[in-house]
């Protein structure tokens, strides 16, 4: 159990038969009625919201909970509305109150830095007679400034959540309908964008208060038992196909594996171990059928951003926020993408957390604004320990969150900031190579450089793929970009990345991909590497910024990679010809400049059968793990059995 | 004196809808005729041969014909069924694998990224070349166009026998020289190609969506071209070696003629839909109603819009198929919820109805065509809603087919074969309603506002429950439904789109270059109307700009005054822009110094108006309610509303026989050839005097 439960928060169904009796036609009229009511909130938010990284970027959510504050909508994340209860107890609650928070010790885990600003809306239906609170509409959405130490509050070398911005714990924000004025100037007064934070915050309120009418109607529509029924049936299904379609996937065992982030923004680079022992129950378990996740082993608490709060309410957000990783033991992608994940898949996970003071359990003040690098982190790390119990059947590693950008006056004199998101590759998959520049957030975009050619005072030489960026494999691993950017103007770089050292790793024999790398002025007098974690590095006028982001890890031998696609990419420009033959022992024949490459079988045959056996790890980290790792090629829990 | 009859004809995946406006008499006649996929031309021609026929004319006498405007779906159906190939793709250098990264983004939830699949690109990444050269964002020379660079390219295309390209330059937007160049030494090197260059399919910034425009419009280029071509012949011998205009029809809610069309084919994508917004539009504005809701239902989906003060909204932001496109279109947001929708039991034993279908071959049961799922028309069927028939009995329905059906169906969900058959219907008409409030969350409007007008096949099955779900309290039926869209082809003008993105500070924006951009447009528009046949008094122009706020990736439409501008009208356009801001968007900075306004596109429409058909008031209008006589000892039989009461013996009006004025409380069915309404108990339906179905609330 969390060391952390100081509230006892209710769970379990809302009727007596969990909805085994509900109509089938109205389980699926609500079901439809909560997705569009979700949808219809997320419009309404992209449309009046003011943020860049939520118009833009479309890093915003909404969700839909019941009374008993469990996750109903089943496509995206949300954050908690466990704090708001634990402060404000339902039973006062009143139309047209909207809930604010978004300090994150105070979130039970469901915000894991300052800048995401989360909105509760309590909905009301008077049906069956008594007017009362029958579900929560929420939102939150990364805003572009709540003060702090740095502009856009994600201050890479920060030591304490204090220098991260404004905390505000749960409050009432508006109270029946009547906007908490002090509130909202006390709030502007400590953001450098004072009106867009405004915008933003008014954007969220109305969006639930629209949604909380919206919702209300269904229940007056067709009484609070019988929806209820239904909410019950959605929960209860989704607990049951994990059960049947992910579950019975995983042997009965136990499995240990970690993974790493490289840096803190303090501390010189170092192994921040998150590791995750997997034990599978039997379906006769005493306390059921269920996976559990124990932390322990995780590292010591970081002295820069990179923690996370993760071990409050049991881990419930955590549990919803890994869930995702586990769709892809599904028969198919197809299906994968149909899975929803909602609070059914609550019961069938059981956390552990280790004692305060780690990664995941760090202690007030620590900070945790980029808390990326452990919660991005540990879906990779839970799709790793399961591809040791299922023979490899899940997709290698991807890293797709990152933040580069250039700063500085323009041409006219005006100062700037150009903030981007760039992508990578993701892993290689048992059925597919993974795919190319991606990213982890749905309906996230990059900057087109017609966009920000006009806008920034810089020329971008080209955007391409980072050859061999992607891990080899039977089935390769995703390229990442290669930008060229060549600065007008004088200016500073700025980055904020991990896996710059460490790799997108491969499993199953599939090799890691490249990581990330910025270099300055390449091939020039002034050629020089910047730190991932940069915050002001110059740049002259003239010179060009490399930007190459992470290849996705290959998944399976490369050595039985269908030649012809070997030679399809190296025509693709995705991997070179000197690749082809190291990394896949496929020998070339013809050339590249008349159209006329190809590949000798025999020979390609012959090189293949004569290279060593594989390495006895399971998974491949690439060449900066022995950097960190005093020199040793893998890690412990990287062999199997 | 011959007549002079005005044709348009949508072809259909099934069905070839044809409407016939007589300009001297005001005649108006429907009819429909079987599509011929493998050829279309010929169910052109028959539909063609059919209506002239119905106005008394002479079979195969194309004498009479004045023009024919036409919807296809040629260019669509080609995109959506991905049959796309041989297609080269010339950029520039460094930017070659812009097709692989495209925008970054993963469809759909969190978590996604890490199984998902790309589809295949629409030019796979050895057909894509780079030519050096290079343009800054005003579309100054940075670096001169490579000639033997492009030469080289055009040569490997040719040995290739690549022969249909499509050119995107960066910041070709600003100046169209180097893709002109490239145009000219393709023509000299490989003059085979047929080639689609950015700057003239959309000349607008953002390079990733601008190069999958040019590429969708020449990979649709040849097939559209041929199709055309091969009708324009067609009707020319017709009408006895006579040329015809013949109009094709655009998703921007305009027409074009044939000549013209098959230099911008990207721009007839989704034009079907189009139409039919159009003519429920004019039918829903002449009958008194300004906020429209329009639902076309068909076969496989359904299309909703939203449409106010006669016009539908557009948006640049459409797709077809995986394939985005810039070119502005009306703004149709489609529901897998059609006749032939599928109702079908998830893994997870949840009751889902759609997207897929059953199409028209199969069918569903009920059309005894090989069909083994129960769809929404066979629930209609079994519960009486419809007759059992199609097309006024021309096809009988197989009414036992489709009830052994819902009750296996019924049977594996516990439920009764009444209750599964509504159902089923039910969670149709919500996935109907949650498509419609979308559409208009979207715009920050209210879905209770709206007056709804149905039509299509199946549009009006399910009017009264939407009424329901959405609290809308009208709903209009045009007559003659399952022809909207043929006769929307009739009420459209010729129209072209001219776009100039000109980015630009509005405090540094000088008017006299404002105009000469506005001026270069126009003329383009000009010159295009005059080779449409337009007289230059006839010419209307629309000019509009794209603005938003420094820093803003996003634009806003607002219309420009007409004539020279000076710096008030410059400040006219920024007053509306701030108005609109706050109207889609809940706020604007108007007087904020600190907010400034930049104008990014500058944009002209030609529009060359056209005749229209007069929608006429019926005279002797049916004063005072009531049943008219048709439904007292007329046809009946039994109808379930809702599975707790039970069947109930309904009332079956025809159409025809209900006059202007008429009234007819629910429950009653009102059939017509092609369409069936249903009015539920609580509602009645009314005739106005255009001879549209009006639907309400029964009063009390």
């Amino acid at each position: 159990m969390s060391r952390r439960a100081p509230t006892q928060f209710p769970f379990g169904p809302l009727t007596a038969d969990a909805g085994a009796s509900a109509d089938p036609v109205l389980v699926e009229i609500v079901q439809g009625s909560l997705a569009s009511v979700e949808m219809e909130v997320e419009t309404a938010i992209a449309r009046t919201s003011r943020s860049p990284m939520i118009r833009d970027a479309h890093d915003f959510r909404a969700g839909i909970h019941d009374r008993l504050l469990r996750k109903l909508t089943g496509r995206s994340y949300s954050a908690l509305v466990h704090p708001v209860a634990r402060d404000f107890p339902i039973d006062g609650m009143r139309e047209g109150d909207v809930f604010f928070h978004n300090d994150v010790y105070r979130s039970e885990g469901g915000i894991g830095h300052l800048p995401d600003l989360c909105v509760t809306v309590p909905v009301f239906s008077a049906a069956n007679g008594e007017h009362r609170v029958v579900a929560f509409v929420q939102a939150f959405g990364h805003h572009d400034d709540i003060g702090g130490a740095v502009p856009g509050s994600m201050p890479s070398h920060a030591t304490s959540v204090f220098e991260e911005g404004l905390m505000v714990p749960p409050i009432r924000l508006w109270d029946a309908g009547v906007p908490n004025k002090a509130a909202l100037s006390i709030m502007t007064r400590n953001s450098r964008m004072p009106e867009s934070l405004a915008a933003d915050l008014d954007a969220e309120c109305s969006a639930c208060l629209m949604g909380a009418r919206r919702l209300g109607e269904l229940f007056d529509r067709y009484g609070v038992e019988t929806v209820e029924s239904c909410f019950d049936a959605i929960i209860d299904r989704t607990t049951t196909t994990y059960r049947r379609e992910i579950l019975a996937k995983i042997p009965v065992g136990s499995w240990v594996w970690e993974d790493y982030a490289e840096h803190d923004g303090v501390d010189e680079p170092m192994l921040h171990t998150q590791r995750i022992t997997l034990t599978r129950t039997a379906a006769d378990d005493p306390d059921g059928e269920r996976l559990i996740l124990d932390f322990d082993g995780t590292g010591p608490q970081a002295k820069g951003p990179i923690n996370h709060c993760g071990d409050y309410s049991d881990g419930v957000f955590l549990k919803k926020w890994l869930a995702p990783i586990l769709r892809n033991l599904a028969d198919t992608p197809e299906r994968m993408a149909e899975l929803d994940v909602n609070e059914g898949v609550v019961p069938l996970i059981e956390m552990r957390f280790p004692e305060p003071g780690t990664l995941l359990t760090p202690v007030f003040p620590a900070p945790t604004n980029a808390r990326t690098f452990v919660i991005l982190r540990l879906l990779g790390v839970l799709a790793g320990v399961v591809a040791k119990a299922v023979d490899g059947r899940m997709p290698a590693d991807q890293e797709t969150i990152r933040y580069t950008g250039v700063y500085g006056e323009d041409l006219d004199g005006r100062s700037y900031l150009m903030r981007e998101v760039l992508g990578g590759g993701s892993g290689g998959r048992y059925y597919a190579d993974g795919e190319d520049t991606i990213h982890v957030v749905p309906d996230s975009r990059n900057l087109p450089t017609e966009f920000t050619e006009a806008r920034f005072p810089f020329r971008v030489e080209s955007l391409g793929l980072a050859m061999d960026s992607g891990g080899a494999g039977e089935y390769r691993g995703g390229l990442g970009y290669e930008k060229h950017i060549r600065m007008l103007k004088d200016a500073h770089f700025m980055s904020i990345a991990d896996r710059s050292i460490l790799a997108c790793w491969g499993v199953r024999g599939g090799l890691a991909g490249q990581p990330f790398q910025v270099t300055i002025d390449p091939g020039g007098p002034a050629e020089r590497e910047v730190d991932a974690l940069a915050d002001d590095e110059p740049v002259a006028a003239g010179e060009v910024i490399r930007i190459r982001t992470t290849g996705g890890g290959g998944w399976g031998d490369p050595l039985v990679r269908d030649p012809s696609l070997v030679v399809r990419d190296v025509v693709w420009r995705k991997v070179s010809p000197d690749a082809a033959l190291t990394a896949y022992g496929v020998v070339l024949t013809g050339s590249l400049d008349d159209d006329s490459l190809g590949y000798d079988a025999d020979a390609t045959a012959a090189e293949r059968a004569g290279r060593p056996a594989a390495s006895e790890a399971f998974f491949d980290r690439g060449p900066g793990y022995a950097r960190l790792a005093d020199g040793e090629p893998h890690a412990a829990v990287d062999v199997l059995g | 004196m011959t007549r002079r009859i005005r044709i348009g004809i949508d072809t259909g995946g099934t069905f070839t809808d044809v409407v016939a406006f007589d300009e001297g008499s005001g005649e108006l006649v429907t009819t429909k005729t079987p599509s011929t996929p493998r050829n279309p031309a010929d169910g052109f021609m028959a539909g063609i041969d059919k209506v002239l026929g119905l106005l008394g004319l002479p079979e195969g006498d194309g004498d009479a014909i004045s023009a024919v405007s036409h919807g296809t779906t040629v260019a669509t159906n080609q995109l959506l069924e991905g049959k796309v190939d041989a297609l080269g793709y010339i950029t520039t250098e460094g930017y070659e694998a812009m097709l692989e990264i495209a925008r970054q983004s993963v469809p759909d939830g969190y978590g996604n990224s890490y199984f998902w699949v790309k589809p295949p690109r629409i030019v796979p990444r050895d057909l894509v070349k780079g030519v050096g050269g290079r343009l800054d964002f005003t579309g100054a020379e940075v670096r001169p166009f490579d000639e033997d660079g492009a030469r080289a390219v055009a040569r490997w295309f040719k040995a290739q026998g690549i022969t249909t390209l499509g050119v995107c330059f960066l910041h070709a937007y600003a100046n169209p020289a180097h893709e002109e160049r490239m145009r000219a030494v393709l023509a000299e090197v490989h003059p085979d190609a047929v080639v689609s260059l950015s700057s003239e399919v959309l000349r607008e910034y953002r390079e990733y969506e601008r190069a999958m425009t040019t590429l969708v419009d020449a990979a649709v280029k040849p097939r559209l071209s041929a199709y055309v071509t091969n009708i324009k012949g067609r009707l020319a011998a017709y009408a006895g070696d006579r040329r015809v205009p013949f109009y094709v029809m655009k998703s921007n809610g305009g027409v074009l003629s044939a000549d013209e069309v098959v230099h911008q084919p990207i721009t007839t994508v989704l034009s079907g839909p189009a139409a039919g917004a159009l003519g429920a539009a004019l039918i829903a504005q002449v009958a008194g109603f300004d906020r429209v809701l329009t639902s076309d239902g068909g076969g496989t989906s359904t299309d909703v819009s939203v449409v106010i003060d006669g016009v539908p909204t557009l948006t640049t932001e459409g797709s077809v198929g995986a394939y985005p496109s810039k070119i502005p279109m009306i703004d149709v947001v489609t529901v897998g919820a059609g006749g032939g929708s599928i109702a079908w039991l998830s893994p997870e034993g949840t009751l889902k109805v759609g997207p897929q279908s059953a199409g028209a071959d199969p069918g569903p049961l009920c059309y005894a065509k090989g069909g083994t799922e129960v769809t929404i028309t066979d629930a209609h069927v079994v519960l009486g809603r419809i007759p059992p028939h199609l097309l006024g009995g021309e096809i009988p329905l197989d009414v036992d087919a489709a009830r052994a059906g819902v009750e296996t169906l019924a049977g594996k969900l516990g439920l009764g074969p009444e209750a599964c058959a509504t159902g089923v219907l039910e969670i149709s008409a919500w996935n109907q309603a949650n498509a419609l409030r979308q559409v208009t969350v979207k715009r920050g409007l209210d879905v209770r506002d709206f007056t709804l007008t149905t039509f299509g096949g199946s549009g009006s099955l399910l009017l009264c429950r939407l009424m329901d779900i959405l609290a809308i309290p009208t709903v209009l039926v045009p007559p003659n439904p399952g022809n909207v869209s043929a006769f929307g082809l009739l009420t459209v003008d010729v129209k072209n789109d001219y776009v100039q993105t000109h980015v630009s500070l509005a405090e540094r924006l000088d008017a006299g270059v404002v105009s000469a951009a506005y001026d270069v447009l126009t003329r383009q528009a000009a010159d295009a109307l005059a080779v449409e046949g337009f007289a230059p008094e006839q010419h209307v122009f629309q000019r509009t700009a794209d603005l938003r706020y420094f820093g803003q990736a996003f634009e806003v439409r607002v219309p420009v005054p007409e004539g020279d501008l000076d710096d008030a009208a410059l400040e006219a356009a920024a007053d509306a822009f701030h108005a609109e801001h706050r109207v889609l968007y809940g706020y604007d900075f108007s007087g904020d110094a600190s907010q400034q306004v930049e104008w990014v596109n500058l944009r002209v429409s030609g529009i060359g108006p056209i005749t229209r058909p007069e929608i006429r008031a019926s005279e002797g209008l049916v004063t005072g309610a009531g049943a008219p006589s048709s439904t007292s000892g007329g046809e009946a039989r039994p109808v379930c509303f809702d599975a707790g009461v039970g069947y109930v013996e309904t009332p079956v009006v025809q159409r025809d026989s209900l006059a202007p004025g008429a009234s007819v409380p629910g429950p009653v069915i009102v059939e017509e050839f092609g369409s069936t309404v249903p009015i539920h108990p609580g509602f009645e339906v009314r005739v106005d005097e255009y001879l549209n179905l009006i639907v309400t609330r029964s009063e009390g």
